[in-house]
């Protein structure tokens, strides 16, 4: 029986029900609803809301905070997990404490940190800076959004914890993240819901990458209830990378696209693209992530299935994975070559996000790529290439969503805070030590995995020296990765305190150059710069009557 | 004291600024223990350590691998973290 087309169908008509409820309203309910969910964000909670500064930006800023916290825990424990893995004793002495963890648990406790602690927090954190932003208006409720943060950091806290120890006094402690999770995930999204209905302008379509990211992420779960797909292996395997391709790849592609425009000084170069972007990833499945669904299968609270598809669930899925591809290359070149502009000079002295982002970019094709193959593989049963699944899914975390969100942060913090970073020398060396060490370290690691697919497919006995030397190089390798988030830790921090101020550069920038020019008819952009005008000065078109004039009156 | 003289002392006291050769003389410091770690080794050949023999042994079995040469780096990394929160938070 065929499980994807019937639960990616609820899917679609649940995203379009979702977007016409958004563009129409409740009809004559509009007012009591958001009166209602007004009164839910911030006067139900009583208190606890007074805990909280509610001035512009704060939300954001403790939420890309918290991210670029959990991106060192999370590299960290990345990090223990694969010198584990050729040194499985390395830890032994935490023994004495009650702490035994082997490498699958530290990899599982690093991805939890990493996907939901640092990607989530700093897509959600830019979100609720870029949603108001291209809505012309402010965050409905900052203090609530604030307060959230440290809800969503409890559920990652207890996620980590989850994943050392599934069940701790007979709860099902990974549920019970997932049930404050999905707490956190419903108040941003009633926050965003309310700041769009109060927009100014119309929306753009970045904007509702990261909306339809937001949506996405429970809609996938409702739809494989719904479908009663989430019993079986299947169903369990396509709610994972639903989650994947909306939460994540929507939500990254949304407040990347932003950033790069408004981070690089270019308008994006292609609104098509940005379109298919969104379309593509909402009708597709998106291929980048583990062959193993045990994650959204433990935060569910579901019993795990093999993935035993039929022929009819193979082709849709294979053909729904490889149709990703458009999605995956539109927002990839539209990106790369808004970074660019008219110029092949990517670096931005005055942007250190910016190099994240084209990273990110860069590898994420060649990565969704190897991800079709080795989910077009799973999914069929083969399983050939199951070998080189986790390291290839540890990369695609490393190497494509970690950049992305964390450019985008450094981009959107200083705009959120009001300084910069401390040193963009010290952003430039993290951003070297953290992308070398993802990308050398897991490479050294999928080539060991190679390595053991080979010898386990000769029947070789006895296993091979070469494996653990490389295992060894890559956890090595990763190290930098750790370094590096650290150095943007303590960039970001000594910034708050220290950093160049946004409004010192403004009106450093503005003293010699006017703020607007006035433009009463048309002429050349050579005559503006002329004038004195920067590529900040904001050009203002100035409407002149035909009508005859007469004396002034004194 | 007067209120003068006490505000020039603070000022004096203060070191607000950080010359370049201040790191040659911490450089030239790790140097000399360094040094005189060796000259110990040298004028008493098959003597242990005073303290630092006494405390190695607790730490046996206990960082016993590599690993915890790039943990106590992170440690480190941790520490400075909360260090520059707690520094510059109370700095002004």
């Amino acid at each position: 029986m065929s499980e994807i087309i019937p639960t990616l169908a609820i899917f679609w008509l649940l995203m379009v029900v979702s977007f016409i409820l958004m563009k129409r309203g409740l009809s004559i309910f509009n007012d009591v609803a958001k009166g209602m969910v007004m009164f839910m964000l911030e006067k139900a909670l009583g208190p606890a809301i007074d805990f909280v500064q509610g001035k512009p930006g704060s939300a954001s800023r403790t939420w890309i905070m918290h991210g670029m916290i959990w991106a060192m825990l999370a590299s960290i424990l990345t990090f223990a997990g694969l010198w584990l893995s050729h040194d499985s004793t390395a830890l032994h002495s935490l023994g004495a404490w009650g702490y035994s963890p082997d490498s699958h648990e530290l990899m599982y406790a690093g991805r939890f940190a990493a996907l939901f602690g640092a990607v989530g927090m700093m897509v959600i954190g830019a979100g609720l800076h870029v949603v108001p932003t291209l809505s012309g208006t402010n965050l409905a409720s900052e203090s609530n959004a604030t307060l959230v943060s440290g809800l969503w950091t409890l559920s990652v806290l207890i996620l980590v914890i989850g994943a050392h120890a599934k069940e701790i006094l007979g709860v099902d402690i990974i549920v019970l993240g997932t049930a404050l999770q999905i707490l956190a995930m419903t108040a941003i999204i009633l926050n965003q819901l309310l700041t769009i209905s109060n927009a100014t302008r119309p929306i753009a379509i970045p904007g509702w990458l990261i909306i339809f990211g937001l949506i996405g992420n429970p809609l996938a779960v409702v739809s494989v209830f719904l479908s009663g797909a989430y019993g079986t292996g299947v169903g369990q395997w396509l709610v994972y990378h639903m989650i994947g391709g909306t939460f994540f790849f929507c939500g990254i592609a949304g407040v990347s696209l932003y950033a790069s425009s408004m981070g690089s000084g270019n308008p994006l170069w292609s609104r098509t693209l940005v379109g298919f972007t969104l379309f593509g990833a909402l009708i597709s499945i998106n291929p980048m992530g583990s062959t193993d669904p045990s994650m959204a299968v433990d935060m569910l609270g579901l019993e795990a299935s093999e993935i035993s598809s039929s022929t009819q669930d193979h082709i849709s899925g294979s053909f729904l994975m490889a149709l990703a591809m458009i999605p995956v290359i539109a927002y990839s070149s539209n990106l790369l070559v808004t970074l660019r502009g008219t110029d092949a000079f990517v670096e931005n002295a005055d942007s250190p996000g910016i190099a994240e982002m084209n990273m990110g970019a860069w590898m994420l094709i060649p990565i969704a790529i190897g991800s079709l193959f080795v989910q077009t593989d799973a999914l069929g049963g083969a399983g050939e290439l199951s070998g080189i699944s986790q390291t290839l899914d540890l990369l695609s975390l490393w190497a494509v969503l970690m950049p992305l969100s964390l450019g985008t942060a450094l981009y959107v913090f200083p705009q959120v805070s009001g300084r910069k970073v401390l040193s963009v020398s010290r952003s430039r060396a993290a951003f070297w030590l953290m992308s070398g060490g993802a990308v050398a370290g897991l490479t050294f690691t999928i080539m060991a995995d190679l390595n053991d697919m080979a010898l386990i497919e000769s029947l070789a006995e006895n296993p091979s020296s070469i494996t653990e030397e490389l295992r060894i190089l890559g956890s090595v390798t990763f190290y930098g990765t750790v370094l590096g988030s650290i150095f943007h830790c303590t960039n970001l921090i000594s910034g708050q305190f220290r950093g160049e101020k946004l409004s010192e550069e403004v009106e450093s920038s503005t003293s010699l150059s006017p703020h607007t020019y006035e433009l009463t008819s048309s002429t050349s952009v050579r005559r503006i710069l002329a004038s004195g005008a920067t590529l900040d000065t904001e050009v203002i078109p100035v409407s002149q009557s035909e009508e005859a004039g007469s004396a002034t009156e004194l | 004291m007067s209120d003068q003289g006490s505000s020039q002392i603070t000022e004096f006291i203060q070191g607000e600024k950080e010359p370049q050769s201040s790191s040659v003389v911490l450089a030239l410091g790790v140097v000399a223990s360094l040094s005189f770690l060796l000259l110990y080794g040298i004028l008493y050949p098959g003597r242990e350590m005073p303290v630092v023999s006494e405390l190695l042994p607790m730490f046996e079995g206990v960082f016993d691998s590599g690993i915890w040469f790039f943990l106590l780096g992170a440690m480190l990394g941790i520490f400075a973290i909360i260090g520059t929160m707690l520094t510059e938070a109370t700095s002004e």
